[in-house]
């Protein structure tokens, strides 16, 4: 297997009459922990943080999603993490959190068309269509730990660490191959 | 025209033929046929040989269950399968079919001669036969019963086929597309709920489909199968043909295989053959009917023999008559319209034979009717004929007493024993049986899945009943699942006209006038199991099921018993005298028909076959000819080896030239995680045995951790990079157990710690630096921080630039040269990476890889977790006492190291070893402290590490060796196979015990 991912090089994966996976460019990425004291959280970022665990809520050009708990992720353009950062470290004395910048763990595929849906079943043990527009779930895809956003019908992003991402990359390919084979034949 | 082929009947299509061969013979069939009933229209009944005794056999049915038309099909090469069912294989032009367990050919077998010697094979033959002269074993019976083992020839080509899966959801999943299982779907359909209906058949219809007479609401079947299956089409029902459920696991999973491309005379691309689907479902109906059971006589297995449900299939499915001249020998109703049917086409029915003193009079009357000699409370002693059959030997009967036999011509028998509800995935989900007295089987009673079972697979006979309780059973569900209409006014009736719902008796072997013990009757014919051995079985003190099952291989087969079960337990308990349900079923276990490793295996096979895990780096790598290995999931390189060198060579080179000037190495698989918040200095002091209290902001410390039993089950250097963030790095293999085991310990025993744990490992990628010149590289690229010995000292850490990235620089070492790790956002690593490389020029900078890191680990003593410890080594047994925060009130592990048998001073604790030859030791060799010690030998320890291409200019080994710390100068023993080898205890540390190396 001699594929590599980076998301230095965002480029088509895999493609067909109906169907496109891509590698999404580099994004920032903090994730965030927090026991109490939301609403402060809020104030400080100018974004309302989803307190259900799978809901989404963005402002501007921040995008937060709950995954925990106490867990929450945060995506931003690369330009503006230190803003949030030091926004952060400004709270902590007062409101001691946990701000990790996670921005180069993860490898980002859109997964977009009419058979995404089926695509994500190939590897996904999760009924897909219970993640609802606008929602996203810490799952698994072909084995490996992901976090599939729904962003509208047919239209998925899929966050997986690095190393994992060559490995699911090549199970999108084939996949991508097969549904489109099938698409002929039926 | 085939002979027996009849035009204008059955669901074939006589205007689309279809050439294949059979062992090389080339014969035409039509479109929609399977290689059974093609070649029975051929008058082809012999397609096989049977598995202990190699007698010849012809195909038994025309589903799934067959056990005896078993043949190897192929597709070019590597694409050949060895035990496929004749019954079920479709035909499609160039198919090569041929048959199995015959030699020299299928007509004339030498290993028949088992056939003869039949009495040696009785009933635990192997149990009995091969246990002596106990000097046999190895060279005859072994070879022997090799030879003989399995049915077929298994393939030895790489299979070229692809295969796939997927999940699936929904609220209704039935099993079984015949007129319950599609009564069900009906039912369902339309109403808001997701529906999948399957089916393993290459068209849904089921019983339907061999029964185009019955008429339902007015409609004749084949026309209501039709209008049906669009309309669920239409209504979003999801329908699946060729997709066998497999098999019923908790929580209401199923797993289904879905043949693609079997069918198929050209292969379509990027197309797998199979798909496994795991399907949830809410609800589940299970409506895969009944099988039909033979009865038990002399020579009820030779060719042309077969149950009479399956003739009648061949007739109406697929308009073959499996014989001009047949005979029929039933105790069930069913078999009487199988002949009727067969006349109606043009066959002759010789006679109908009947074990029942009294039969429904409108069935004597359709055969009157129709000419057909009836013999009513009469048995079947024998047949004949060596390749097929070509009569029968035909008995009265009066209480226990059999009158004397006659012989019938025909060129066929169909036989019905009954039907036996197909309960097999029921039994997957543990669900209770109760056995039903009055049709002499067990019925499905309770389940702890969300599963309801209709029609014939809980003893319903005839198309109504299948209908009317499919109908109502999804009627039930419905209401489960939220619907809001009650039962009752839900389900539909149906009005069905020519239905055949009929009765009989379940009968043990046929009374016959002959000899019991010589009668070859067969019960399993899969397995060549015969009445005789059954009740041999019991008479040599069998008394479960479980056990005659095993002692006789009765239900042992691929075919699971599907036609054996009942009729093995109904000989079986005649033998013990008790009834059935005292004697017990044996349980069926998945898969449902005998299934591919492809389909298990779908995408994870060959470079896919499992998860490889790789750095940000590892592109380098391969472009650099790196051999690689696995380390946990990732693959790491081993080595980068020059042309003309070996691994050894490699090595060599590599751990000199980091000794002499600069080796470069990529270390981003190892763990890291970041622990953050308030009360991180207590976690940390609580998790790992150091203190960490006072380590200051841009210090590093190594850690080692515990299991609360005090053995060591990790390790790592540790940063603190503010007051309170720290930042671990565990082994590579070890990250993920480790955060796992932190997190137990946080939510469960220190909830009250307001500290949070985030994996980094995949943020960073991290590149080491180590030897003598590692600061010369480096510093150029720097801007930040003076790589000198005072304004960063080795256990520093620091956030700065490196080569124009944001970078958290250490100075760390795990070779005992000068060393600097280098942590960088992951997709930066190469960039990084390739700087460094075109920096380090000048000095003849080396890329290594985990060999050496290895090598010059070793040479320093430091362990590897996991190598040199193996979850039964204290920190003291490692000389690390010094990692033990002694004044500390408590830490993971601290209570276990107290135990006496942890501080005893005998305990395996690791050394060095030289060896007095200079040879290397094998990793994992045994040692002794007495090499004349009589054998067997006490060990004393083993040796965990040994490598001979380090730089100490002859090989080093570590060992754990009992009271070894105190024997440091003295000569222990490696006896090996052709020798045995003295080395002398020596400490671990073998280069630089003064760390002058490490200084800038």
């Amino acid at each position: 297997m001699s594929k590599h991912i980076s998301s230095l090089m965002p480029a088509v994966l895999a493609k067909s009459p109906n169907m496109c996976v891509h590698i999404m460019p580099l994004i920032g990425r903090i994730s965030l922990r927090i026991r109490q004291e939301i609403d402060k959280f809020d104030d400080a970022l100018g974004i309302e943080l989803p307190r259900q665990i799978g809901a989404r809520s963005s402002k501007d050009d921040i995008e937060a999603l709950c995954l925990g708990p106490d867990e929450w992720t945060l995506l931003m353009p690369i330009e503006k993490l230190s803003t949030v950062q030091n926004t952060l470290a400004g709270l902590y004395a007062s409101l001691p959190h946990s701000m990790t910048e996670v921005t180069g763990r993860e490898i980002t595929f859109a997964i977009e068309g009419e058979q995404a849906e089926t695509l994500l079943s190939i590897g996904c043990p999760r009924d897909i269509r219970t993640i609802k527009i606008g929602q996203a779930r810490r799952t698994l895809f072909d084995g490996a730990t992901v976090v599939i956003w729904c962003d509208a019908h047919n239209k998925y992003r899929m966050d997986v660490w690095n190393s994992f991402a060559p490995f699911v990359a090549q199970t999108l390919e084939t996949g991508v191959g097969e549904l489109a084979a099938e698409l002929t034949q039926s | 025209m085939s002979q027996f082929r009849l035009q204008g009947r059955g669901r074939v299509d006589a205007s689309r033929p279809v050439t294949f061969t059979f062992d090389g013979k080339s014969y035409t069939g039509q479109k929609g046929d399977t290689v059974a009933s093609a070649l029975l229209s051929h008058g082809v009944h012999l397609m096989g040989r049977s598995f202990k005794y190699h007698r010849p056999r012809g195909p038994m049915t025309a589903g799934s269950e067959e056990p005896n038309a078993l043949i190897g099909t192929r597709r070019g090469p590597g694409r050949f399968e060895p035990n496929t069912r004749a019954t079920v294989q479709e035909i499609w032009d160039g198919l090569e079919t041929t048959s199995q367990n015959k030699y020299p050919s299928i007509k004339f077998d030498l290993g028949a001669v088992n056939d003869f010697a039949y009495m040696a094979f009785s009933a635990g033959f192997y149990y009995k036969t091969f246990m002596w002269p106990r000097s046999f074993w190895d060279k005859v019976y072994e070879p022997f019963i090799r030879a003989a083992a399995g049915l077929g020839v298994a393939p030895a080509e790489v299979d070229p086929d692809t295969y796939a899966s997927r999940y699936l959801h929904c609220d209704l999943l039935i099993v079984g597309a015949g007129p319950a299982g599609i009564a069900a779907a009906k039912e369902a359909a339309g109403k808001g709920i997701d529906v999948v209906l399957v089916d393993e058949n290459s068209e849904m219809g089921g019983t339907l489909l061999s029964e185009p007479q019955a008429e339902i609401d007015g409609v004749p079947a084949w026309s209501w199968l039709e209008k049906e299956l669009a309309a669920l089409k239409a209504a979003g029902v999801k329908l699946m043909t060729r997709t066998t459920a497999i098999g019923y696991y908790h929580e209401n999973m199923i797993g289904m295989v879905e043949k693609l491309t079997d069918h198929l005379p050209t292969l379509p691309q990027d197309t797998p053959r199979e798909r496994m689907w795991r399907v949830r479902s809410k609800q589940v109906i299970l409506a895969q009917g009944a099988l039909e059971k033979p009865l038990v006589f002399h020579g009820n297995d030779r060719p042309g023999v077969m149950l009479s449900g399956s003739a009648q299939t061949y007739l109406n499915r697929y308009g073959v008559k499996v014989g001009n001249r047949p005979a029929v020998m039933t105790s069930h109703d069913s078999a009487w319209h199988t002949a009727f049917d067969l006349v109606d086409a043009g066959a002759m029915v010789q006679a109908i034979v009947d074990t029942r003193k009294e039969v429904p009079s409108a069935l004597i009357e359709g055969a009157k009717a129709r000419n057909i000699p009836i013999k009513l409370n009469h048995t079947i002693t024998a047949t004949s004929g060596r390749l097929r059959i070509s009569s029968i030997r035909v008995n009265p009967t009066e209480g226990d007493q059999v009158g004397s036999g006659k012989w019938i011509k025909c060129d066929a028998l169909l036989m019905s024993g009954g039907w036996t509800p197909s309960i097999h995935l029921f039994s997957h989900t543990k669900g209770k049986l109760a056995w039903d007295d009055d049709l002499t089987t067990f019925l499905p009673d309770q389940t702890p899945e969300n599963c309801a079972i209709a029609g014939a697979s809980r003893g319903l006979w005839g198309v109504k009943n299948a209908l009317d309780d499919g109908a109502k059973r999804a009627a039930e569900i419905m209401s489960q699942l939220g619907q809001t209409v009650s039962a009752g006014e839900y389900a539909a009736e149906y009005t069905v006209q020519n239905d055949r719902s009929g009765s009989g008796v379940s009968m043990k072997e046929l009374p016959t006038d002959r000899s019991a013990s010589r009668a070859k009757a067969f019960v399993d014919y899969q397995n060549d199991v015969t009445a005789k051995d059954l009740r041999l079985a019991v008479r040599e003190g069998m008394r479960s099921i479980e056990h005659v099952k095993r002692y006789t291989t009765n239900g042992m087969a691929t075919d699971q018993g599907k036609m054996s079960n009942i009729n093995g337990l109904n000989i079986a308990s005649d033998a013990l005298g008790k009834r059935q349900p005292e004697v017990g079923l044996t349980t069926f276990r998945p898969p449902y028909t005998p299934t591919t490793f492809g389909a298990f295996a779908g995408y994870h096979r060959g470079d896919h076959f499992e998860i490889t895990r790789k750095t940000q780096i590892d592109s380098w790598a391969e472009q650099n000819g790196a051999a690689f290995e696995p380390v946990g999931q990732w693959r790491r390189a081993w080595y980068f080896p020059q042309e003309g060198e070996d691994m050894h060579a490699a090595v060599k080179r590599e751990c000199a030239a980091t000794r002499e000037s600069v080796g470069i190495f990529d270390a981003s698989t190892l763990g890291k995680i970041e622990v953050v918040g308030p009360d991180a200095v207590e976690f940390m002091n609580r998790v790992y045995t150091n203190p960490w209290t006072k380590l200051g902001v841009g210090k590093c410390r190594y850690g080692l951790l515990l299991g609360d039993d005090g053995y060591i089950r990790d390790d790592g250097v540790i940063a603190r990079i503010e007051p309170e963030r720290f930042h671990i790095t565990t082994t590579t293999g070890g990250a993920a157990r480790v955060l796992n085991m932190m997190e137990d310990y946080l939510q469960t025993e220190w909830p009250e710690l307001n500290v949070w744990l985030t994996s980094t490992t995949e943020q960073y990628s991290t590149v080491a630096l180590n030897g003598p010149n590692a600061a010369k590289v480096l510093a150029p690229l720097v801007e930040g921080i003076e790589l000198s010995e005072s304004a960063f000292p080795h256990m520093s850490c620091v956030n700065v630039t490196v080569a124009g990235l944001p970078a958290r620089l250490w100075r760390v070492s795990f070779t005992g040269e000068i060393g600097f790790e280098i942590n960088v956002a992951a997709p930066y690593g190469r960039q990084l990476w390739e700087r460094l490389i075109e920096a380090g020029k000048p000095y003849n900078i080396t890329p290594y890889g985990t060999e050496t890191m290895h090598v010059l680990r070793a040479e320093k003593g430091y362990i590897i977790v996991g190598q040199d410890t193996d979850g039964t080594v204290t920190p003291y047994d490692c000389g690390m006492g010094w990692a033990i925060g002694k004044k500390k009130p408590d830490f993971v592990g601290k209570r276990g190291l107290d135990r006496p048998d942890l501080t005893a001073a005998n305990r395996k604790q690791l050394v060095g070893l030289l060896t007095e030859d200079k040879t290397c030791l094998e990793e994992g060799a045994q040692i002794v402290f007495d090499p004349h010690h009589p054998i067997p030998m006490k060990m004393v320890g083993h040796v965990t590490s040994s490598y001979d291409e380090g730089t100490c200019g002859q090989p080093i080994a570590l060992a754990l060796v009992e009271g070894g710390h105190s024997k440091v100068g003295e000569t222990v023993y490696i006896p090996m196979p052709d020798r045995t080898i003295a080395a002398k205890i020596t400490s671990t540390i073998f280069i630089d015990p003064e760390n002058n190396r490490l200084k800038i």
